[in-house]
């Protein structure tokens, strides 16, 4: 019985792709969702995984070539060494933009459903501190954390959808096109980011036990998430039907909302543990990645140490915004729509560079010596 | 740079200590073959006869007509044995024998001729023989060391199953394990850990199921501390630990050697100490602190019952107290209005704020745990139930403390006892404080950031380079003995963390 150290097993990768991917559902994304889709924002959820589907499966065709090898690397191979770390640093510095607003925007959440009186910055500081001291402890831990919340985490999600069901009327899908299949489609391409976390974990491709686990794992990550927002995002609709649209935070206004029975009416705290649980897990990942994006860049070899700096720097970043509002409609948008749509074009021209060059070719001559 | 100055500030200190170069070097040396002189030397070593217990017995062998000597420690050793097998004979024996062997009844133990090699095993209650024109001394076992016999566990009770317990002598205690392995792949190990006291550590595994590495890096360990003494098993377990400062162990410390027979048969290593009435069992995991055999004895549903509620309790004892802080303090929308009346009635007449009422009481209760452990045995129940209950409805009555509290404090100190192991009980109890001041600082966030961050310093918790949530997490093979146990019949294989050289411990049959 060998047990390699250090590295990631395929359930605790997938604990942490369903984290990371799956904790969209429970934050603003579906208000956006449902701005532009309305009652068939459900549906973005499966397109979007369609359409992000083939630049994901040609860049993890693409990574196979190289074994042991992380986006990173890859990028570098491929493009060279200028215009590759070109496009590193532009996606460190996206991914950058996005913790330091999606970590201001789950501090905005506990701020206005569960600590309305305390300062931002004491919310806000204790979340980072968390995921900064849950970074520095390395990706094998970070794993081995979330596998054991992620089964509560993902049991409490649909608890909380089944207990909200009892408010909900399904008829709300209809009609199940919503403002029309071309639209629908249009919004699902513009929302590609929902998935982009999937392109940064293929950063972690290195630190997994096999390469087969990494593609395992993703996919069955990949497909459960999508199944898993997009029935969040139905229920959501089943119960609020138009005044979604006038919700920040679906899922803390159904938490709010349901009851256990008549004698417990709020049990919101419940969920908030476990919500939160996962929100610590997510940014903690992230961190973990950006740091080690950043190590990359700039060549140091032991990242963990800049954890601590980097999660500062994010901290000072998310505190710019003065408004919650400021975050969901000015900073975010702004990631939102362009992260997924410029990964998916790098993934496209990756595979496209390689196969010019020739690298499958290579690859699989090297597989029949 | 904090380094270099941490370094100038912390010198060792220089201590005007007396040499003892002269006996250390009479120690290194053989033994002579005149009497007269090893007389003088074994007499200035054990500092005779100001030394008491240590008798000197001189005499001439009648067959061989030459002079002899024994020497032995008395409190040590078998004194009607050395009187009957090897005084008597040499005294006064008609057989007409040249050789030492054939004089003396008592077994032979061994011959030896270094000096140090002979005090070593004086001291160790052995009896030495030296006789005139012999470069040899002999030396005979005679041991005897008085201590408790064979009792019954008294801090891991259990209803079912064997009551035998480690006592302080460890031959007793590897006795205990043989019996319940008898195998000859059985290895007991000794190895001496400190130089002056000379302690000697048993390790004791199967040779064919332990990991060669893990047993590598245990005598590795052993071998790097240089310590004059170490009196307990106990003082060792924090010295192998990786992280002695850290709040949760990561050695399992057990009297039961049916707990201990079990984990060698699973590829675990166990170490005894003479004057130890415990093993210690490495590397442990976060679940072998949790189990209890119990949980194996009884039958696969109420084993597992036990075990859910084991887990029940642990969250009540870490959680009770600080939930119900946040609870009253920062979230009482959470509360049925019913019942908030009642707490708020309850609590109208207390003075404090909630979080010193709630210490006040932990800090009352965990008083009373500690002082009912030291009262004397006849009263100790009485005055520990009595003070409790005497305490709380008084401090109830003086308005001091609000009922609710009397129940969520006792709820979680009792959930505590549930816990077994005494490091872990311990951890649990420090850590209830630490989510209290959590609680009150930031309510239901502050337990869970807390709670987080306590996950991950317990899964970078190692243990012999064994993680600490093994097998669950990092995942390796194992029968899954976890949360729930299964019947014995599915556990089949033994813990993949451990790399045992057989994993299969149960074949398909």
């Amino acid at each position: 019985m060998k047990q390699q150290s250090g590295k990631l097993g395929i359930r605790e990768f997938v604990s942490i792709a369903v984290l990371m991917v799956g904790s969209k559902a429970t934050e603003d994304t579906p208000a956006i969702l449902y701005s532009q889709a309305q009652n068939a924002s459900w549906m973005i959820p499966f397109i979007s995984a369609g359409i992000f589907f083939i630049p994901l499966y040609l860049l993890i065709k693409t990574m196979s070539v190289y074994d042991e090898k992380d986006l990173f690397s890859v990028i570098k191979i491929i493009l060279g060494k200028y215009i590759g770390f070109l496009v590193c640093l532009i996606i460190f510095i996206m991914s950058s933009y996005a913790v330091s607003f999606d970590t201001r925007t789950y501090t905005n959440i506990i701020r206005a459903f569960y600590f309305t009186t305390t300062p931002t910055l004491i919310v806000y500081a204790l979340l980072i501190l968390i995921c900064a001291y849950g970074a520095k402890k390395g990706l094998q831990h970070i794993g081995s954390v979330s596998y054991l919340i992620v089964f509560y985490g993902v049991l409490s999600l649909y608890i909380a959808l089944l207990l909200g069901t009892q408010n909900a009327n399904i008829n709300s899908m209809f009609p199940i096109w919503g403002p029309g299949p071309l639209a629908l489609v249009k919004e699902g391409s513009q929302k590609l980011t929902l998935f982009a976390d999937f392109f940064l974990l293929t950063m972690l491709v290195p630190y997994l036990t096999s390469k087969k686990a990494f593609k395992r794992g993703t996919w069955l990550a990949y497909f459960y998430v999508t199944f898993q927002i997009s029935i969040a995002i139905l229920t959501y609709v089943c119960m609020f039907d138009e005044g979604l649209a006038g919700i920040a935070y679906p899922f803390h206004t159904v938490i709010r909302f349901i009851s256990l029975g008549q004698y417990i009416p709020n049990v919101e705290i419940i969920f908030f543990i476990i919500w939160i649980m996962a929100a610590f897990i997510r940014f903690t990942a992230f961190l973990y990645i950006n740091a080690m994006m950043f190590g990359h860049l700039f060549k140091i070899k032991d990242f963990e140490y800049l954890i601590p700096s980097l999660a500062t720097l994010y901290l000072m970043i998310g505190m710019i915004p003065e408004a919650p509002i400021n975050v969901s409609l000015v900073f975010k948008p702004l990631i939102v729509s362009t992260a997924g749509p410029f990964f998916a074009v790098i993934s496209f021209v990756l595979w496209l560079v390689a196969l010019l060059k020739g690298e499958f070719k290579h690859a699989k001559n090297k597989d029949i010596i | 740079m904090t380094k270099l100055l941490k370094k100038s500030l912390n010198t060792e200190p220089e201590f005007k200590e007396e040499t003892n170069a002269e006996e250390i070097e009479i120690k290194k040396q053989e033994i002579s073959t005149h009497i007269e002189k090893n007389l003088e030397t074994f007499k200035s070593l054990f500092t005779i006869p100001d030394n008491a217990d240590v008798k000197l017995r001189e005499f001439t062998i009648q067959q061989l007509n030459r002079k002899a000597f024994i020497i032995y420690i008395s409190t040590m050793a078998d004194l009607k044995a050395i009187m009957d097998g090897i005084e008597g004979p040499l005294i006064d024996s008609e057989h007409p024998s040249t050789k030492i062997q054939d004089i003396v009844s008592y077994p032979l133990e061994k011959t030896a001729t270094k000096i140090g090699d002979i005090t070593e095993f004086i001291t160790a209650g052995v009896t030495a023989l030296f006789v005139d024109g012999d470069s040899n001394c002999y030396l005979f076992e005679t041991t005897k060391i008085r201590g408790r016999s064979i009792e019954k566990s008294d801090n891991e009770v259990i209803v079912k199953g064997g009551k035998e317990s480690f006592n302080e002598k460890v031959i007793d205690n590897i006795a205990l394990i043989r019996k319940k392995i008898k195998n000859e792949n059985l290895l007991v190990e000794a190895q001496t850990i400190s130089k002056r006291s000379r302690n000697s550590v048993f390790l004791v595994y199967q040779k064919d199921l332990v990991n060669d590495d893990l047993l590598k890096n245990v005598k590795e360990r052993l071998n790097s501390f240089d310590i004059d003494s170490t009196l307990d098993l106990s003082i060792l377990e924090q010295m192998l630990e990786e992280r002695p400062r850290s709040l949760f162990p990561t050695i399992v410390y057990t009297e039961r050697p049916d707990r201990a027979a079990s984990f060698i048969e699973e590829g675990h290593i166990i170490l005894l100490m003479e004057n130890s009435p415990s093993c210690l069992i490495l590397p442990a995991t976060f679940w072998a602190m949790f189990h209890s055999p119990e949980d194996h004895y009884l039958r696969a549903p109420y084993g597992n019952f036990i075990r859910i509620l084991r887990f029940f309790a642990l969250f009540v004892a870490v959680f009770t107290s600080p939930i119900y802080l946040a609870i009253t303090n920062f979230h009482v929308g959470m509360i049925p209005p019913d019942l908030l009346m009642a707490i708020a009635g309850t609590r109208e007449r207390v003075p404090f704020p909630s979080i010193v009422e709630v210490l006040m009481m932990e800090i009352a209760f965990e008083l009373i745990r500690e002082a009912g452990l030291r009262v004397p045995s006849p009263i100790g129940p009485t005055i520990g139930i009595v003070g409790a209950l005497i305490l709380g409805q008084a401090a109830v009555q003086a308005n001091i403390i609000s009922p609710i509290v009397i129940i969520v404090i006792a709820l979680s100190g009792l959930s505590s006892f549930i816990i077994i192991d005494i490091s872990m009980n311990f951890a649990i109890r420090i850590t209830r404080f630490l989510f209290i001041f959590s609680a009150g600082f930031i309510g239901i966030y502050g337990i869970t950031a807390l709670f987080i961050g306590g996950l991950f310093y317990l899964v970078s918790l190692k243990s012999f380079g064994t993680p600490y949530f093994a097998p669950m997490t990092p995942h390796s093979f194992s029968s899954k003995d976890l949360l729930i146990r299964h019947i014995p019949m599915k556990e089949r294989f033994r813990p993949g963390y451990l790399k045992p050289k057989d994993m299969v411990k149960q074949r398909k049959g």
